[in-house]
């Protein structure tokens, strides 16, 4: 197992392991120590079923339910397992979602960057995407070092943000592209969660911005402020120089860490061409900044 | 009158002329010469009050209401109506609190915008002349709607070409949170969409352009959330740094920009400690660039 940068500050792509086999407690660790250093791990040819991905995933930690699989009703999904992401332009039947399709408009927040469940009061830790079906054109995955992004600050707004707290909701990020439509019954899933903005790697100890779409406020700043101090810090964060652009073979994996990057979804011909990916998340385990009001 | 180019062809810089006298028809259409080419015009040392802004002002064509003056009740006005108040001071020429409405609804003016995008006749320029600048921060930037266009591929190009968006102050002001309800039930009617060309074609030069606005709620005929992901990604394109200038501003600076060729936005400056007080006086446009929708 070998591990090349990609990237001047992170993202490796990790050669000579077989991912769909169980792997031993040493390449386990090895994997966790590239993860620390690169914060972006890609695996390639590593053609998965949901179940090798599921047994991969959990070298991680514990699997977390998709937040859009606990909203919906077992008849909507496609895929049985709840701990599968359908990160796919298809509907349960299989064939390709409509125009006006409301999952559709749902799935159309991954445009934005943000971090997989900061909008639960743990976060997430690794998320892992499998790529079954691609897209001819477009539909890659961008990612931001937001260690990087979080060194390049200047002294006064290291300072400044140190140790604010930050509101975030699925609401919020939806919000912005006018997406308000979660069914019934969903409500108390939409409830924001307090973070800190400044996180430090447990392992590492390196510090992070955490940034992401479903920031809604700053915890004691007014709502407007907030939100265009947030967007200046979004925008400084994923300049070309802290960002990674993955462009999508059939059968890789591509594992990140939720805790140090930023990720988001580029545009693709959605009504025309399948693009059909698999998500497993990772529990987070670090505790809210504090409990939400 | 001489213009040095900031940027080739976006953004020059003028010597040699006083504004704040009479011009002659000459130096105007020198000056709208320069517009056409550059799209941004910086002018140092013009020592404007509000009369000589807006007489020199007129030179352009008809002024134009400011909208935070029509929506503000006339007691709380700082400034006559055609002089919108791009300062972080209240009626009084007190700084303006932390959570006063006044300086929420501003913070819009930090998303990329195109002035008064959301009137069905949008805005021609935009002159703003700094009377008091903060210690540090507050810079305008612009972006130049003509190169980001050219830029774009050309499956792109046809993609956009024929499309319509609508614009209302309401859709930036809720980016930021600023509900549009605090406008005031006598503001409502102002925030009715407008209808717009997403790509425009300048009356003069012939170039086109991205029209471009944080004001766009949605395209027309598109689903809402497609065509907000949509207008961010070219708005990203368009705001990327080859396309842009950084204006830091001095006292008595004036800058004019044509808003249908540019965007522009305001940075962050401490508004809670440092005055920054700016005077925009702006020119109307000559026609709607789409038929709008009957009003129901």
């Amino acid at each position: 197992m070998h591990i090349t940068p990609l990237h001047p500050t992170f993202v490796g792509e990790v050669s000579d392991l077989d991912i769909a086999v169980p792997l031993s407690s040493d390449q386990a660790a090895t994997i966790e120590a590239g993860m620390d250093q690169y914060a972006v791990l890609v695996f390639r040819d590593q053609p998965l079923t949901d179940e090798q991905q599921c047994s991969y995933s959990r070298n991680f930690g514990e699997l977390e339910a998709t937040l859009i699989g606990q909203m919906s009703k077992p008849g909507e999904r496609r895929l049985g397992p709840v701990e599968i992401g359908d990160i796919s332009n298809l509907d349960p039947s299989g064939r390709l979602r409509a125009r006006d399709n409301n999952r559709r408009m749902y799935a159309l927040g991954n445009r934005l960057w943000h971090s997989d469940a900061s909008f639960r009061a743990t976060g997430a830790g690794y998320s892992l995407l499998s790529a079954r079906v691609v897209p001819a054109y477009g539909g890659n995955t961008e990612f931001a070092d937001m260690r990087a992004a979080y060194d390049a600050l200047d002294e006064k707004t290291k300072t400044e943000v140190e140790d604010l707290t930050t509101e975030h909701s699925i609401a919020f990020s939806r919000g912005q592209l006018g997406f308000d439509n979660y069914g019934e019954g969903n409500a108390d899933m939409i409830r924001p969660v307090h973070h800190r903005l400044v996180r430090t790697h447990p392992v590492t100890g390196r510090k992070s911005l955490y940034l992401s779409a479903h920031i809604g406020t700053i915890v004691g700043w007014p709502v407007p402020e907030a939100r265009a101090f947030i967007r200046d810090l979004t925008e400084h964060a994923t300049q070309p120089q802290f960002t990674h652009a993955h462009q999508w073979r059939v059968n890789d994996l591509v594992m990140w860490d939720n805790r140090t990057t930023m990720h988001r979804a580029r545009r693709y011909r959605d009504l025309q061409d399948v693009r059909d990916l698999r998500r497993t998340s990772i529990k987070g385990t670090e505790p809210a900044a504090m409990a939400a009001e | 009158m001489q213009i040095t180019p900031l940027n080739p062809d976006f953004a020059g810089d003028v010597t040699g002329i006083d504004l704040t006298r009479p011009l002659t028809p000459a130096q105007v259409a020198a000056i709208e010469a320069g517009m056409d080419r550059f799209a941004v015009l910086v002018f140092h040392d013009q020592h404007f009050d509000d009369d000589t802004q807006l007489a020199f002002s007129r030179n352009f064509g008809e002024l134009e209401i400011s909208s935070g003056g029509e929506m503000a009740k006339p007691e709380d006005r700082r400034l006559k109506l055609e002089m919108a108040d791009i300062s972080n001071l209240d009626r009084d020429s007190k700084l303006r609190t932390p959570d006063d409405r006044v300086r929420l609804g501003a913070l819009g003016n930090r998303l990329w915008h195109s002035d008064a995008s959301f009137r069905a006749i949008p805005a021609k320029y935009s002159l703003l002349s700094a009377r008091i600048v903060p210690g540090t921060g507050g810079n305008t930037e612009f972006a130049d709607m003509r190169a980001a266009y050219e830029a774009l591929d050309d499956a792109t190009k046809t993609e956009i070409e024929d499309l319509i968006t609508e614009h209302s102050n309401a859709y930036s002001r809720e980016m930021i949170g600023f509900p549009r309800e605090d406008y005031g039930p006598h503001n409502q009617d102002k925030l009715r969409p407008v209808r717009h060309r997403l790509v425009r074609t300048h009356p003069v030069t012939g170039r086109k352009s991205l029209y471009l606005s944080a004001h766009i709620g949605t395209i027309v005929g598109w689903p809402v959330p497609e065509a907000r992901a949509f207008i961010r990604d070219l708005t990203e394109h368009a705001t990327q740094p080859r396309f842009t200038h950084t204006h830091q501003w001095r006292v008595n600076d004036l800058v004019i920009w044509d808003n249908r060729t540019t965007m522009h936005r305001a940075r962050r400056y401490n508004d809670l400690r440092d005055v920054r007080d700016m005077r925009r006086s702006t020119i109307r446009g000559d026609a709607m660039t789409a038929p709008q929708q009957q009003a129901a």
